[in-house]
């Protein structure tokens, strides 16, 4: 974990992670494979489910518990091709914002490693 | 291009929405090309309300009456954003016509950054709040392990310059037996008995003015006259010796394992200091120290040993019976006495 918190501080915290977010929520969105699950959600809560997200996997201050995470995915029809979908979207976002390679593929490491928790259909 | 040609194209480009509406029934006259790709289903003639329902068509009747503008925010979904307007609805003249000029903001991304920054620095609060638990947990271990000044001493320049303590009267005890009760006993009994025994001593010791030093396995030691010098050092110790004694014979009774601690008192200078590097542990020794666990060599068990010109410097507290003669650690013959715990007043 030492090494991700670095992460987050090596891409200038908060201010370099903030703009990854809504990049992340724009093209969430705009996807017609990913963007569905989002239908229903007031904004203020994708938003902040982002802002976690993205928060975690890189190693800043985090909220989310492995059971939390899976309870709040369990209601949907996640496949494993929305999931490799959203990791292809996530290496490339974070690359067009200057995270080196391999620092993408750590975040997206760890991304990975929650697969479990969420693919369910 | 005519002045009137560049204005409408500009008009149109703007990323502002921009519409006219009539201000007899608030019914469309212009939308702008910005405020068509935000209401796709606008028309010309359309009344304010088919596209803004949550809109009170009276009070922008009664604003634009009163106040001569109306302003407000409305938000609404496309393709699954939620977009947020921020409205003003401005009189103006066409000719002679009341028209009204409705501009519209988009503030969906100054919405969602004020989420994101709600949802982060909620995320930080709580982290915030851990790290001070955490802060505290770490400084109740380290007053555990070392005198408050110290500490602060510590936490202020990162080290604790040893220093010597004159008139400082140490107790140094352990139990008789003890390497028999180890092996007789389960370790977890073992601990948790020492815990419970250390933990009243701590409490004793802290009422009479002394400070535990440590503990290793069966040998505890506190001081008192130190840091903060004291004239009362050899009282507190004392007393602290009487009462410990008293604690356990009281306890021994309720209890399953005996316990018969053997004390030794002295005083003198002692050193104090922050030892090691990665483990440090805040110790004390010199000669006070050393006499003090060298004469508790000489105590039985339940028993207090002190230096006779020790015990004459706590008077008539308590009561004390000559022990023979013993030797300091540096191999100084002394006079030796036993505190008696038994019917001595205490000095408290």
């Amino acid at each position: 974990m030492a090494q991700q918190q670095s992460m987050f501080d090596k891409y200038g915290g908060f201010s370099v992670v903030s703009k990854i977010v809504l990049d992340l929520y724009e093209r969430l969105l705009d996807d017609d494979d990913l963007g569905p699950f989002f239908d229903d959600v007031e904004f203020a809560r994708i938003v902040d489910h982002q802002t976690k997200f993205v928060s975690s996997v890189m190693g800043g201050p985090a909220s989310y518990t492995d059971v939390q995470i899976q309870k709040l995915h369990s209601h949907l029809p996640i496949s494993d091709a929305h999931f490799d979908k959203l990791a292809v979207m996530l290496t490339q976002v974070l690359q067009d914002h200057g995270v080196e390679d391999e620092d993408a593929q750590e975040v997206v490491g760890a991304f990975a490693q929650r697969r479990g928790l969420v693919v369910n259909d | 291009m005519s002045i009137e040609a560049i204005n409408e194209q500009l008009l149109r480009a703007i990323g502002v929405g921009v519409a006219l509406l009539d201000t007899s029934e608030l019914k469309f006259r212009f939308f702008n090309d910005t405020f068509k790709e935000w209401f796709a289903e606008i028309e010309t003639g359309q009344q304010l309300r088919d596209v803004f329902p949550d809109i009170d068509t009276a009070e922008v009747t009664r604003a634009l009456q009163e106040t001569g503008q109306f302003t407000s925010e409305a938000s609404f979904r496309i393709r699954r954003r939620t977009m947020t307007i921020a409205m003003t609805i401005n009189p103006a003249l066409e000719g002679n016509q009341k028209v009204a000029v409705l501009v519209c903001q988009n503030i969906s991304r100054i919405k969602e950054l004020e989420s994101m920054i709600d949802s982060y620095s909620m995320m930080v609060e709580r982290n915030t709040r851990e790290i001070k638990r955490e802060k505290e947990q770490v400084e109740k271990l380290l007053l555990n392990m070392m005198p408050r000044s110290v500490y602060e001493e510590y936490k202020t320049f990162g080290v604790v310059t040893p220093r010597t303590y004159e008139n400082v009267a140490v107790l140094c005890l352990d139990f008789s037996g003890f390497s028999a009760t180890v092996e007789q006993q389960d370790a977890g009994v073992i601990v948790s008995e020492l815990n419970d025994i250390y933990t009243a001593f701590d409490r004793i010791g802290d009422q009479f003015g002394c400070e535990r030093i440590k503990t290793v396995g069966d040998l505890y030691i506190t001081v008192a006259g130190m840091p903060d010098p004291s004239d009362r050092s050899i009282q507190s110790v004392s007393d602290a010796a009487v009462r410990f004694v008293r604690y356990l014979e009281n306890r021994n009774k309720s209890h399953p394992v005996d316990w018969n601690c053997r004390i030794g008192l002295a005083a003198g200078s002692v050193i104090g200091s922050v030892v090691g590097v990665q483990k440090y542990i805040y110790d004390v020794f010199g000669p006070a120290v050393a006499d003090a666990m060298r004469l508790r060599e000489e105590a039985g068990a339940m028993e207090i040993v002190a230096a006779a010109n020790f015990a004459e410097r706590f008077g008539e507290a308590h009561e004390t019976e000559a022990a023979g003669s013993g030797a300091l650690a540096d191999g100084t013959a002394v006079d030796i006495v036993r505190v008696l715990s038994g019917n001595g007043s205490l000095s408290h």
